[in-house]
């Protein structure tokens, strides 16, 4: 379980973050929506100390980290327990789909090399990788990349996985191939924290939506009730936005 | 050309060739080792942004950069004795050599790995990389990558560049040609067969570039 308290955020004069908090429930899957500059995905990179927040804390297992202010050692150690999903992907160029899966076992958490490759071949069937394992990602399609880097984010067993727009970089057609994915594992029981626009991902996959906008949290619901029964004017306002735009 | 000169050539041939194996590429071979591991180190306590360590390795670079090579081999070899320091002739080349190699290439290699995206660095982090790791394993072989062609313009340039040598009497590939021309005096031929083996080393160099190079194209 992880839970969320106070992150704010500012870059220059811009407030970006003010004062957010959620909890995550284990095998919580979680939308978090709202229109571009919302926070979102600084929200998601404040949480996996790709930036510094100017205050807040998560709470992970019990355990309190400063995400202002960590030791480089507790950063290291947060880190072994998230996995990030990256917008547009960055798989290690120099390294093959299975080697950037393995990579994170043999190098920070000093696995055997058999034992990883087990792990990570393993973890490329299930995106459905296996027959590109020995790929490099510059010969691999962007739904493929992304494919290979949730691979690459859930191989250790990290108690939540953080994806950051998965679908936003691919081309309409490839987004259904990562999208298939994401569901697989949700219904794998994997605990995760999802930046999208994919309304029909948050609508059928998530279990709950939290709606940003202006660096707060406006709304958070079960999706059932966020997509059917939404609370805030403000709520109401972005689904009538986006039905509007899908017509 | 006439018989005689013909005959010299072929003969003084050899006596070259033994000097650039002996000395030129001893020379350039140690001075450019030492030179990345130099030029590797400046480039990676400027990105760290080390302290102190960054102005140092700037302060180095510009007076490397802003001199003449011919200058620094002469403070080296004919200058540091009146404090102290003697350094015979090959020693004072390769600190030079490698001194130079590694201002201008850290400045290549710091581009090259500026030039790989910061997020291959996030995604290092997010699988648990500290720094050093995510540099060794990630970020430094793809920037040698992006790297390899101007540093092997370097290293061809170095070959050529250890001709200055021949200034503070390191008797390389110049100096034999001058020391065989003097008995003869066909300095004109004995110059031009000088140049010819300096061609010949820098020619192999291109092929071995362009067969790594072909071979780094496979691979990704």
């Amino acid at each position: 379980m992880i839970e969320v308290l106070n992150v704010r955020k500012s870059f220059g004069g811009n407030e970006v973050l003010k004062d957010v908090s959620f909890r995550v429930n284990d095998g919580d899957v979680i939308a978090i929506l709202g229109p571009s500059g919302s926070g979102k995905t600084t929200l998601l990179r404040c949480l996996s100390f790709l930036e510094t927040a100017d205050g807040g804390r998560s709470v992970f297992n019990g355990k309190e980290y400063d995400l202002h202010k960590s030791s480089k050692k507790d950063i290291h150690e947060y880190r072994k327990h998230i996995g990030f999903v990256f917008q547009d992907y960055q798989l290690f160029g120099n390294k093959t789909a299975l080697e950037n899966v393995t990579e994170g076992l043999i190098v920070a958490r000093r696995m055997k090399k058999e034992e990883a490759e087990e792990k990570g071949l393993r973890a490329l069937e299930k995106v459905g990788m296996l027959d590109k394992r020995d790929f490099y990602p510059s010969k691999l399609s962007g739904g493929q990349q992304q494919r290979v880097a949730i691979a690459r984010a859930m191989v250790s067993e990290p108690g939540v996985i953080f994806f950051d727009e998965p679908t936003s970089a691919l081309d309409p057609e490839l987004t259904g191939e990562v999208l298939d994915v994401m569901r697989k594992l949700a219904e794998d029981g994997t605990t995760m924290v999802v930046v999208t626009h994919e309304m029909e991902f948050a609508r059928r996959v998530a279990d709950r939506v939290i709606l940003m906008e202006g660096g707060v949290i406006v709304e958070e619901d079960s999706s059932e009730v966020f997509f059917t029964a939404p609370k805030t004017e403000r709520a109401k306002a972005f689904l009538e936005g986006i039905r509007g735009g899908k017509v | 050309m006439n018989e005689r000169i013909l005959q010299e050539l072929i003969e003084s041939f050899p006596k070259l060739v033994m000097t650039a194996l002996k000395v030129t590429i001893p020379l350039t071979a140690i001075s450019f080792t030492l030179g990345i591991l130099i030029a590797l180190l400046t480039a990676l306590v400027q990105i760290a942004k080390i302290p102190v360590l960054k102005q140092l390795a700037r302060f180095y670079v510009w007076i490397i950069r802003g001199t003449p090579m011919l200058v620094q081999l002469f403070v080296v070899y004919f200058g540091l004795p009146s404090i102290g320091i003697t350094l015979s002739a090959f020693p004072s080349a390769i600190i030079v050599l490698s001194l130079s190699v590694g201002a201008y290439c850290s400045e290549t290699i710091r581009g090259a790995i500026e030039s790989v995206p910061k997020g291959q660095l996030e995604a290092s982090y997010c699988v648990g990389m500290t720094f050093p790791q995510a540099m060794m394993r990630i970020i430094i072989p793809q920037a040698m990558t992006a790297a390899f062609p101007p540093l092997s313009n370097s290293l061809i340039g170095l070959v050529k560049d250890t001709s200055l040598a021949y200034s503070i009497a390191v008797v390389e590939i110049m100096a034999q040609a001058q020391r065989i021309a003097a008995r003869s005096y066909d300095y004109f031929w004995l110059y031009l067969e000088a140049g010819l083996v300096y061609l010949i080393i820098c020619t192999l160099l291109t092929w071995v570039q362009r067969a790594i190079e072909r071979r780094m194209e496979r691979k990704r």
